[in-house]
This record gives structure tokens, sequence and C-alpha cells, in this order.
């Protein structure tokens, strides 16, 4: 017993470090052998930095209003126009990157953990559980995400915390798969059956021999998601189930200038613009990475 | 093969005729309105905008205000052909009209209708608008086609209280007792146009009422559709899917659409009062300085310019001006230095938080964007929970709302709008509930007095006796006076100048043309 207790931090951090360096390894792999993803990679870099710096780089406040200078085009004096109550939208955009980039990224890891869980679960202990489990991630997967997320926030209330569930919510599904197919297959390989004839317990199994060598498809799905979640952000605040004026979304200054098209294009062309960069870079580093962990692909080149 | 495809080109051919017929015949009026659903047609329970908009079409009163006016000088026979008054003010006498149908197949309208539909209004289980009813006392049938009211005191108008608007629009009894709490969704009335269908969230659509007393209308479909988007409404008009839109409560969109061929653009009457009710009933807004400061707080002129001078114009009064018995009133100044000098005397030198339920509805909403800014810069933090509009009107008769922006327009007569908006038998949550969302009752005296004084000097001075204390304890923050911003293709012809129209929308009735 004392034996055990000695070996098992040492142990708890190779498993850690056994984590990371798989997902390392393939986001190194992805960088080296794909140019598209470096760029992809750069921009979102660029995105998460130009939204740490917000406060201190954007030009205006983002929420003062100056109703003489409202609508207007591009200028020396406000780099992208300024919106329907005179606010400067280069300010909103940096601003509001950070809760673009906020919510994708919580919702996702959110997804992530609860998804992976699931799908580990009813992976390695198949039968009744897997079919159960599965049945009803079935059943979740088969809403549209963004309807499953209009219910979520319109039934929970639009507040950052609850549209961080709801998104989390409508992945979790694909995580769960992504996860149970190559556990089932490893349930099978030779190091887990002779994990169970030395008596490791379940947990141990899954979490130390198992989980590391999902973890490159997770992340290949994650990036994937991210893009998607930042879209289902934008598309509920373009809805109205956003979180409430005056903060600045993406989405929901795309729904304010889309009301304001017939008086000037910018309210609505930069942030509609800034989705699309954010989520095409998020997709380029999900494309690269997939093709880094693929092997047929790995063998071709 | 050769016959076969000789039959289905005729066939389609006939189609096509059959098209192009009913389009040249097609006397179908589509209207557009910013909302996006309806809460309920029934006239004596409807308080939004949107619904009285159609209600306006479908109804009749015992004496209306003449087609598009809206001033009570203007009052005409409806349903009643001639009324006669006792010496003492306080017996009226209505003889009706012979001739009068409702719609459906609901039977000819009689006197007993009319009792029905009065004591209808006048009862708070089947009325927002019961309050203004209190002084009927009696309300009998003599005959068939006679109806006598009986009021316990004078008040101040009892013509204005019998024009289709809110409780005075007629329901037939039969209809009203067939359909009972279903009526909202199936209104029957006596007027142009009957109610034929409802699609939630999309529009309702009316027919001609071919039985109208004054004759057939010539128009013979309003199609009213619900388009929120401001910019697709715009497009829908400009494109001619649309005849009639209510625009943007903005400057830029009426001379923008001004310069569309074809087009008359207008600001109808009568102007709504914008203003915030404080809760007064909750802290922190119980401290009068607190309510001082949100009232220095906001800028007046800043909103009048946000909205447009065509448009609007700063609220005088805690009443919209042009009422009898309006006075204008010492407004607080802007001032927001002053707000956070009183926020911090009254114990909130970091400001303060308050919880607003706002409708998405954009000429509200954007309003409340522009206030909510103007507050933040003294400090007061305005907290929205945005809601669709019929949830909206529920919720800040809930109470749910410490600041509720509501923007009204009523019989252009002081004891109405006092009486619904800060005598305290009004506040929400009540049984005798109408729109007293602030829990203000520092007016009581001076209204109830008014209601019954019968020397008109004496009567003024107690309104505006009434408005001061109310600007005093700051129940409402009066913000500006707004009109109707509407647009329509020239197709559509009016026999008679628009002012505008007590249901604020314009009165669409048997004259009504179409021309193509």
């Amino acid at each position: 017993m004392s034996k055990a207790t000695d070996v098992s931090p040492p142990a708890r951090r190779s498993e850690f470090m056994l984590l990371a360096g798989n997902a390392l390894g393939a986001t190194r792999k992805a960088l080296t052998h794909n140019p598209t993803t470096l760029v992809g990679t750069i921009i979102f870099l660029l995105i998460v930095v130009l939204a740490i710096l917000a406060p201190l780089i954007a030009p205006y406040d983002p929420v003062a209003q100056r109703i003489v200078n409202r609508l207007q085009g591009p200028s020396w004096a406000h780099w992208l126009g300024t919106d329907y109550y005179g606010r400067d939208i280069l300010s909103r955009l940096l601003h509001g990157a950070r809760y673009s980039l906020m919510i994708g990224i919580a919702s996702i890891t959110l997804a992530v953990i609860i998804g992976s869980l699931i799908g580990l679960v009813a992976g390695y202990f198949g039968g009744r559980i897997d079919i159960v489990i599965m049945q009803i991630m079935d059943v979740v997967l088969a809403f549209p995400a963004l309807i499953l997320g209009i219910i979520l926030v319109a039934v929970l209330g639009a507040s950052v915390t609850n549209i961080i569930i709801a998104i989390a919510f409508t992945a979790v599904p694909a995580f769960a798969r992504i996860a149970r197919a190559p556990v089932m297959v490893l349930r099978e390989r030779e190091f887990v059956q002779a994990g169970r004839a030395l008596g490791f317990s379940d947990l141990r199994i899954m979490f130390r021999h198992i989980l590391p060598n999902i973890v490159p498809e997770i992340i290949v799905m994650a990036s994937l998601w991210m893009a998607t979640a930042v879209r289902t952000e934008a598309s509920l605040a373009f809805i109205g189930l956003g979180i409430a004026p005056p903060t600045p979304t993406w989405g929901g200054m795309v729904r304010e200038g889309f009301e304001n098209i017939l008086d000037s294009y910018s309210v609505a062309l930069f942030p509609s613009l800034a989705v699309l960069v954010l989520v095409l870079a998020l997709n380029l580093i999900g494309d690269g990475l997939r093709d880094a962990i693929d092997p047929k692909l790995a063998k071709n080149a | 093969m050769t016959i076969r495809k000789l039959k289905l080109y005729s066939a389609a051919a006939a189609l096509l005729a059959g098209l192009g017929v009913h389009a040249a015949t097609a006397q179908t009026l589509n209207v557009a309105v910013p909302g996006n659903d309806m809460a309920t047609l029934d006239p004596h329970r409807a308080s939004a905008t949107l619904d009285k908009n159609v209600i306006n079409w479908m109804f009749n009163g015992l004496v209306r205000t003449a087609p598009g006016q809206f001033s009570l000088d203007t009052i005409e026979p409806d349903l009643a052909e001639s009324w006669t008054i006792s010496e003492d003010g306080l017996t009226w006498t209505f003889a009706l009209r012979q001739d009068v149908s409702c719609q459906g197949d609901y039977g000819p309208l009689t006197a007993k209708d009319v009792v029905y539909s009065l004591k209808r209004a006048a009862s708070p289980e089947t009325s927002s608008y019961a309050g203004d009813y209190a002084a009927f006392e009696e309300i009998t049938a003599l005959d068939d086609h006679t109806v006598e009211i009986k009021l316990a005191n004078a008040i101040p108008t009892v013509l204005g209280l019998l024009v289709p608007f809110n409780g005075g629009s007629i329901i037939c009894e039969a209809a009203g007792e067939a359909l009972g709490e279903n009526f909202g969704r199936n209104p029957v009335g006596t007027g142009p146009f009957a109610f034929a269908e409802y699609q939630s969230q999309q529009y309702v659509r009316l027919i001609a009422n071919e039985k109208y007393f004054r004759g057939a209308p010539q128009i013979k479909e309003i199609l009213f559709r619900y388009l929120g988007s401001d910019s697709s409404r715009d497009l829908a008009f400009q494109s001619g899917e649309v005849d009639l839109v209510n625009g943007r409560f903005e400057e830029s969109w009426l001379n923008r659409t001004a310069q569309l061929p074809d087009t008359t653009v207008q600001v109808l009457g009568p102007y709504e009062l914008h203003q915030l009710h404080l809760n007064m009933s909750q802290p922190p807004l119980d401290d009068i300085r607190v309510r001082q400061a949100i009232a220095h707080a906001v800028d007046r002129a800043g909103l009048v310019a946000f909205r447009g001078e065509m448009l609007t114009r700063e609220a005088t009064s805690v009443i919209p001006s042009g009422y009898l018995g309006h006075e204008p009133q010492d407004l607080p100044e802007y001032d927001p230095e002053k707000a956070r000098a009183l926020l911090a005397e009254a114990g909130y030198p970091d400001g303060i938080d308050l919880k607003t339920v706002q409708t998405t509805l954009p000429a509200m909403l954007t309003t409340m964007e522009v206030v909510q800014a103007q507050l933040a810069e003294a400090g007061i933090r305005l907290n929205f929970e945005l809601v669709d509009h019929p949830t909206f009107h529920a919720q800040i008769r809930e109470d749910l709302s410490q600041v509720v922006y509501y923007g009204a327009a009523r019989l252009p007569v002081a004891d109405i709008f006092l009486t619904q908006f800060f005598d305290s038998r009004s506040i929400v949550q009540t049984p005798t509930a109408v729109t007293n969302f602030s829990h203000c009752d520092v007016g009581d005296a001076d209204i109830t007095a008014a209601r019954t004084e019968l020397d008109p000097e004496k009567q003024k001075a107690l309104w505006a006796d009434a408005q001061r204390k109310i600007v005093e304890a700051l129940c409402a923050v009066p913000l500006y006076e707004m009109g109707q911003p509407y647009a329509w293709n020239n197709k559509v012809q009016f026999a008679y100048p628009l002012a505008g129209s007590l249901n604020l929308s314009p009165m669409i009735d048997e004259t009504t043309r179409l021309a193509n």
C-alpha cells in the first residue's frame, strides 16, 4: 500500500506528459507539414492577441455613444466607421473578439471533457451501457445545433454562462462519438488485455492507457467544432439571443448592421468578415491537424 | 403524346389567364408593421399599438372622431344617429341606427348589444380599461334602438369614452358570449373589415364586410403583416410587396422613403408620450434621490436629436402636450454630475444596477440603448432583459421591471392618462390594475377631485397640481413625444386628409381605394 502511494505522483505527471506530448506532437507535425495550417494558426493567434490587448489598443470606448457621428463610413478617425449609435466599429470588433473566443473556447473545452468521458465509458464498457448512452447521444445529435442552441438559450436566458452551456451541450454528442470509436478498437488491443491480466482497475486502463491514444482525434475535432461554436454564438446573437446590449458581440453587431444596411454598409460588413476570418482560421487548423494524424495521408506524403 | 401535351398547355394557359384576372381584380391591401406577433385583438383588452392598429378597421363606437382625425372636437355620429343629454348632464340617451349588423352570422346590432358591450368594457374581469367607465352607473336599453347611460357624477368626457377606441369599441353580445375567452383571437365587430385569419408571427387577414352599414368597402382584403426587421420591411415596401408601411422611427427613414417614386410619407398623430416609469416600491428606487439622479442623467435633447425633430419633440410633462388639462412642467435639467452627487448622497458612490425588461421592438430598444448609455455616464447601469413584445407587455404588468419604458397616447383628456398611469388604483398587480408601473400615488387626491369638478378652471388647476406633484415625486421621467411614421404607395387613396387616428394606424374604411 505505502509503496503504491510513493509511486503514484511521478506516474501522474508522466500521464499528463503523455497526453501533452501526443497533442504537441500532432500539432508540430501539422504545422511543419502543411503551410495552410501555419497560416490558420498565425491568424488565430493574431486574433487571440488582439482580443487580449483590446482594452489597450482599441481607439475608443466600445460602448461610448456619440449620436452626432452615427452611421459613418470608414475614415481616419474611425477606421471601420461607426454604428447606429455613433460607436466605433473597430473598437467594438476588438472587444467583441474576446466574447467570441471566450465563448468558443469555454464551450468546446466543456464539451470535450464531458463528451470524451461519455464516449470513453460507452466504448470501454460496451454492451447495454453503450447502447443506452449512444442512443441518447443520437437523439441530441438529431437536432440541428442551432435549433438546440436556440431552445436552450431561450429556456435558460441569454447570459454568457448559459450560452456556453447551450453550445457545449450541442457539441457533446460529437465528442462522445469521436471518443467512442477508437476506444472500442483499443479495448481489444494486446496492451489493454495485458493491463487487465495484471489486474489494473478499469479507471486506470481508461485514463492512463486508452485516453492518451485518442487525444489526437479529439483535438482535431475540437478545433473544427470551435469554428462551429463561434458560428453558433454569432447566429444566436444575430437572432437576438446573444448577450444583452450594450456588450459588443460580433453576431449582435451583424444584426444591428443588417437593420441599418440601407444607410451604411460597414456596420454589417466588418463584423461578418471578422466571423469569416476566425472560422476560416479554425477550419484551416483543424484540417491540417486531421491530415497530420491520418496515417493514410502520412504515407502518401 | 401531342394531344396530351396540348391539353397540358391549354390547362396551363387557362390557369395563367385565371391568375391574371384574379390579380387585376384583387383588392388586397398589404400592410407591414414593425413587430413580431399579435397579443390580442379584443378591443377591451388590447394595449399593444400593433393590436390597436388592426382593431381600428373592425369596430365602431356609438360616436367616432371624423375619419382621418383624432381630435375629440371632430366627434360625429357612428352607431348612434343622435343623442340627447339631460339638464344635469348625467343622463345621456342615444338613438341607434337600425341598419347595423354584426359581422359573421351574429345578426343585427340592437341596444342590447351596446349595453352588453359597455358593461363588458366597464368590468375589470373582461376589460383593461374598466377604470375609465367607473362613473357609468347604469346602462340600459330603453327599446331595441335606444340606449340610456346614467352617470354617477360628471366626468371630463362622456363622448370620448364612446368612440371606437379601447372600451368604446362595440362588441355584439352573441359574439362576445359565444366566443368568450377566444374573442381576442376571433374578434367580431360591426366595422368595414372583418377578421378572417391569423397566422402566428406572420399576419392577420381581414376581409371586407360586404354588409357594412355605410356600404361595402372597395378594398376586399387587408393583409396585416408582422415584419419585425426594419430592413426587411423597407425592402418589401420598396419592391411593392407592401402598400402601406409603418416605418422606422427615424428622420433618415422619412427622408429616404420620401425619395421613392409614387410614395407618400407622413407622420401621423397623436404623438405618443414616452417615459421611464420608476418602480418606487422597491429599493433602490424607493429613495427619491436615486430617482432624481436618473432624471438628471437623462438628456431629452439628445434623445430628440437621435430620433429626429420631424418625428419627435421633447416631453414637457407626465401627460402628452395638447391634452385637455396639460400644463408644461419644470422637468429636471440634464446634469450627469449632479446625478452622480445625488447617488453618492443616497449611499451609492459606485453607482447602481437596475433591471429592466425590454422589448426587442427596434423602435423601443434603440431608444433604450441610448438611455442606457446616458444613464451609464452617471453610474447608473441599466441591465436589459430582452424579450419579445407580447412578453414585455405581460412582464411589466407583473412588476418584474424596475424601470419600465412605455410610450402611450390615450384619449386627449388629462384625466384618462393621469388615472391610468399615476392613480394608485391603477397600480399593476392589483385588482383594478391598469398601467401604473411606478406605484405612484402622490396625485391621487387631485386626480380624483378633478374627475368630478364641474368648474373647468378649477378642474384644470387640479390637473396641473397633479402633474406638478408627479413630476416632483419622479414617478416617471418623461423623455419625448413621438408620432407614427407611415409611408404608402400612391395606389392607396384615402377619401379624406389624414391627421392620424387614436388607434395609431391610418383609417381604412369603405371609402379607401386601391387604384390599379
